[in-house]
């Protein structure tokens, strides 16, 4: 249905071109999807996707408030997703159903299917806690625990299960931490709190806390809108380079960042997923008037 | 032209005027908020004169407490009269009074020997006994012994009764001082720190009676409270604020909890009086059921400040650890707990100091008693310090009045002490985030 | 933090089981008395109880303060471990108590009556001395008071001071401190002062035998007007208000005059001054009876009892010159003293005809 809807509107611009020379880029501004079409454009499928979700809806409030409103996405392997839209408009909600986080909120209700590896996570037998360790979480505002260093990284592998003795945690407390690029830096007081190190550490560490359980998916929620622009810098490398084994969703305002970190990227309006494509794309060319609205600055 | 100009002169004019309002009314705002800092630093004066009055009157009433008069005596140990095979039961009473006569031949008349034997304490047989037990070689000596003086000879030398006014209007009369200058003047009376006060048990004499006794029982009673309280109350906070539903069960458990708080004290005793001594038939007067009463009493407390503390701990902490795959039990007893603690515990400390002061629910568990000996387990009989306050300050004697007030300075020491270790252990277990 | 909730919980099974063996304590047995009851006779019985917890092998007895009707209260519940062994009681035993007691099985009490105890009217030793009679303290205290000498005449107490109430009285406002209505102290002062004052009246005397609901409200209903200060339990407390409000009346025990003769004085009561000696010989008109009660089961199954009313009902504790009489206590005259030693020694129960 979609799709059929994609193609009508490249028929469209055929049309417009008639065979002609390239369409100017002014014309081609005109035939944009008009704002109040809310069904998703672009391509939401890819091959092979780790994460599939379909016809999600949220609720809040037992019911009362539709949070967001029938997304199909796909998240493939080995790549970076970035969601990006204007505040409140369902974005970190969509982040969080992909782990379940939403759990914790009271009131809130989940439909739709979101499946990881063909498994749907909110099919009835599912273990929230195994999968929180297939997929996890680094949020807005760094929040590590009130430990030490070593604590951080060391408690998620503690509790799964992943470590036997003290030999493998202190190795793998030190291959995490040389991943986040924070080994140089905390190698000599991995004694102290980890909430003593600055604000860029201090997201490093809780990215070097999630990577510790090997997760196959990583969500980022706004991981640097606490940070200065060099500290922003660091983690923005550090994604580009976990992508080579981790499939990562970013939520974030910033449409650089977007454009600098991800492949694909996907535009969210009040609750509905307008456009998603291939970053360049969404950037450069985008297929929404909201869309084309939002990246040029005129709202959001 | 005109018009722009008018604009910006009205526009000048506003601003103009608005800075004069403000200005206007500055010197007002400041006024209120001298005002209001003179009010609320008088109210801070007038409640520390008040506490420093209270404190004043309790220490100078009290603080001759701590001191105790003792009289020596020459006292024959008669072979005769003492039995080498049985020691505990020789008449050392009728030891102690023939020393006295020695002392004071000229007294003849009945009366005035009833007054004289009345110069020591009635401990005084006591100490001697517990002397020859130890020391049976000194039998058939003479030995100097010092003995607890009579309360009112130990109020006489501590000035409570003066000696100046007229003879029927004391409770010595000249007589009786004659006979206390005349030890004084033999150096045979000495003041000296009051031990029994601290180690001894209630007694009826006020020379006898001290504070140990009713201590054991606060601390047994205040052992079983802590040992229940803490652990429900905890449990009880994190099941209310971590696992249960919101519904109107636990809407009316809240609800519920917070009106205990609001209990009076003695409805606690009544309920403790029906509930473990009517059905369960536990034994009267005991600090086991007197920890289980004020158990009930501390819980509102400490589940209301676990709670408070519980909700203090950020929920990034939570997200954190539910977001590494931890378990909702493990991210409660890992992490939230470990940060919540501190103020449990502050809640808890608090909460046993009230426990500590209180006596009106003790009185339906017969904790308000005559008790002398020492209470050495959780259900012996027992009393606690605060009745002990309450007991003293009913008695008659003069000599109970300093004892009254020695006893709450022990008491308030106490409770100095418990609300100091709340304030070093939440200084200490803070953390930040 | 992982020892420290280990040990709590730890402590918290100790507990449990402590309950465990607090529940099986309180099936067994008890190694010392127990004793409830007033808080007049509290004084005096804890004396004695130290004194036989020191000479004896035996531990010393618990005292608790319930007041007289708590006491009996207690007293009667049954027959056990569980209830008290004694209770004391600053008036007789009331038939209902008796009764009841009797129901819930315990059928055989001895009465044992140990002295007196004198109720003083007095004032700081500042303000003028008193000489009071039975029916001023009526006329001044009574909330409804006869006018005139018509019968059966009410008004509400007009009296501001204590001339007006009786000329010869100095011209001081009516102002008394005195016990609250659960006291002991409160029921005799009101039987005895009050009840004692309205007999001079020919036409109240007379209303006792036709009418006696009206009779007793007439005669224990305290005024409410704030001439009568209720000061609470404690006697001190009241002494020490006396002390610094002269021209006050308090009314208390008398062990409490005993005790601060520097500071207060006692009025005269029908000419009579409250002395020791007055109270003994029975001319002091406010005076009344101390008890305790003993149950006769218990004699045999608690350790000690015998030895302590023994102790209690020696010379040289309820004597003339015994322990007691330091305290307060006004001893009872001889024969009586002798009467009450034989009723111990024999254990001798008291029926509801006594009564």
């Amino acid at each position: 249905m979609r799709l059929l809807k994609v193609s009508k509107m490249q028929t469209v611009m055929d049309k417009g071109g008639n065979g002609g020379p390239p369409m100017p880029l002014k014309k081609m501004r005109k035939e944009l999807v008009p704002r109040k079409e809310r069904a998703t454009i672009g391509q939401f499928e890819v091959e092979n996707p780790r994460m599939s979700c379909r016809n999600v809806d949220v609720y809040y409030n037992h019911g009362e408030k539709k949070a967001i409103n029938n997304i199909n996405l796909d998240i493939g392997r080995n790549e970076v997703i970035a969601m990006i839209g204007p505040s409140g408009c369902g974005k970190s909600t969509f982040l969080r159903c992909l782990n379940r986080m939403n759990d914790t909120i009271d009131g809130c209700r989940v439909t739709g299917t979101i499946t990881i590896d063909n498994k749907n996570i909110y099919g009835k037998d599912v273990d929230v806690v195994p999968l929180r360790a297939q997929v996890g979480m680094v949020f807005q505002k760094p929040n590590p625990f009130p430990k030490s260093i070593y604590d951080n990284i060391a408690y998620g592998p503690k509790i799964h299960g992943l470590v036997q003795n003290r030999d493998e945690t202190d190795g793998l407390v030190e291959q995490s931490l040389r991943r986040a690029g924070l080994w140089k830096e905390v190698k000599d007081r991995l004694d102290q709190p980890g909430t003593g190190l600055s604000g860029g550490q201090q997201q490093r560490l809780c990215i070097a806390r999630t990577i510790a359980v090997n997760p196959e998916v990583i969500l980022m929620d706004e991981p640097c809108s606490a940070l200065d622009p060099i500290a922003t810098a660091i983690i923005e490398d550090l994604i580009d380079e976990l992508k080579q084994d981790y499939a990562i969703a970013i939520v974030t305002h910033s449409m650089q960042q977007a454009s600098r970190v991800s492949q694909r990227t996907a535009y969210f309006h009040l609750g509905d997923l307008i456009e998603v494509g291939p970053t360049d794309q969404i950037f450069l060319n985008p297929l929404h008037q909201l869309t084309e609205d939002y990246i040029t600055g005129r709202f959001g | 032209m005109n018009k722009s100009e008018n604009m910006a002169s009205s526009a000048q004019g506003r601003q103009l005027r608005t800075m004069d309002i403000v200005n206007r009314g500055l010197a007002r705002r400041y006024r209120a908020e001298r005002r209001f800092k003179r009010f609320g630093l008088s109210a801070i004066l007038l409640s520390l004169a008040f506490l420093a009055v209270l404190f004043i009157s309790i220490f100078a009433n009290g603080y001759t407490a701590f001191q105790q008069t003792f009289i020596q005596l020459e006292v024959f140990l008669d072979p005769l009269k003492i039995d080498k095979e049985d020691l505990g039961s020789a008449n050392y009473q009728g030891l102690v009074r023939e020393s006295l006569a020695k002392t004071f031949p000229a007294v003849k008349n009945r009366a005035d020997k009833r007054k004289l034997y009345g110069m020591v304490s009635s401990g005084a047989s006591f100490d001697l006994r517990k002397f020859v037990q130890k020391n049976r070689h000194e039998i058939g000596n003479t030995i100097r012994i010092w003995v607890p003086a009579d309360d009112d000879v130990d109020m006489l030398i501590k000035g409570h009764i003066l000696r100046d006014v007229p003879e029927s209007e004391r409770r010595m009369d000249d007589t009786q001082i004659a006979w206390v200058d005349h030890f004084q003047h033999q150096l045979r009376i000495k003041q000296e720190f009051n031990m029994t006060f601290f180690t001894g048990g209630d007694s009826r004499e006020p020379e006898l009676a001290g504070i140990w006794g009713a201590v054991c029982g606060s601390l047994y009673t205040l052992l079983v409270t802590l040992c229940l309280s803490f652990p429900i109350g905890v449990a009880t906070a994190i099941y209310l604020e971590e696992f249960a539903p919101t519904n109107r069960w636990t809407d009316v458990v809240e609800v519920n909890i917070n009106n205990l708080a609001a209990v009076p004290s003695i409805v606690f005793g009544l309920l403790g009086l029906a509930v473990f001594l009517n059905f369960f038939g536990l034994p009267r007067s005991a600090p086991l059921v007197g920890g289980l009463v004020l158990t009930l009493m501390t819980l509102p407390t400490i589940i209301i400040a676990g709670r408070a503390s519980l909700k203090s701990v950020p929920p990034s902490i939570r997200e954190a650890a539910l977001g590494i795959g931890a378990s909702k039990t493990q991210m409660v007893a890992h992490h939230v707990l470990p940060l919540a603690m501190p103020g449990m515990l502050t809640g808890t400390i608090i909460g046993m100091a009230q426990a500590l002061g209180e006596t009106a629910p003790l009185l339906m568990i017969g904790m308000v008693a005559f008790i002398v000996d020492i209470p050495g387990g959780f259900t012996d009989p027992a009393t606690v310090l605060p009745v002990q306050i309450f007991l003293w300050a009913d008695s008659p004697e003069r000599a109970f009045l300093e004892k009254t007030s020695a006893a709450i300075m022990v008491l308030l020491l106490f409770l100095v002490i418990m609300n100091g270790l709340a304030v070093v252990l939440r200084k200490k277990f803070e953390r930040r985030w | 933090m992982k020892k420290v909730l280990i040990a709590v919980f730890a402590l918290t099974l100790g507990v449990v089981f402590g309950l465990g063996t607090g529940i099986g304590f309180a099936s067994s047995s008890r190694d010392y008395i127990s004793i409830v009851g007033s808080s007049t006779v509290y004084p005096f019985a804890t004396v004695v109880a130290e004194k036989f917890g020191k000479i004896t092998a035996f531990k010393t007895p618990k005292i608790e303060s319930t007041g007289s009707g708590g006491g009996h209260k207690l007293f009667g519940s049954g027959v056990g471990v569980q209830y008290p062994d004694i209770t004391n009681s600053s008036r007789r035993i009331k038939k209902s108590e008796l009764e009841k007691a009797m129901a819930n099985g315990v059928k055989e009490i001895v009465e044992v009556k140990i002295g007196y105890d004198g109720i003083v009217i007095a004032n700081s030793k500042k303000g003028p001395s008193f000489q009071l009679t039975r029916k001023d303290l009526f006329l001044a205290l009574a909330k409804n008071v006869p006018t005139g000498d018509e019968a059966g005449k009410l008004t509400p107490n007009p009296y501001k001071t204590w001339k007006e109430v009786n000329a010869l009285l100095p011209d001081v406002k009516i102002e008394v401190l005195g016990p609250p209505p659960t006291s002991g102290t409160r029921d005799a002062f009101v039987e005895l002062a009050m009840e004692g004052g309205a007999d001079e009246i020919d036409w109240i005397k007379a209303l006792a035998k036709t009418d006696k609901k009206a009779y007793q409200a007439l005669c224990q209903t305290i005024r409410e007007d704030g001439a009568y200060i209720e000061a609470g339990e404690n006697d001190n407390l009241i002494v020490q208000k006396l002390s610094a409000n002269p021209a006050a009346l308090g009314i208390f025990g008398f062990s409490y005059l005993d005790q601060n003769t520097d500071k207060i004085q006692g009025s005269l009561v029908d000419g009579v001054s409250p002395t020791f000696e007055a109270i003994a010989d029975g001319s002091y008109p406010v005076s009344r009876p101390l008890y305790f009660y003993v149950k006769k089961v218990h004699v045999q199954t608690i350790p000690g009892m015998k030895e302590f009313l023994a102790e209690f009902t020696s010379e040289k504790a309820w004597g003339e010159e015994g322990y007691l009489t330091d305290k307060g206590l006004i001893p009872m005259p001889e024969a009586e003293r002798k009467l009450f030693k034989e009723n111990v020694a024999t254990l001798k129960p008291l029926s509801l005809g006594d009564l």
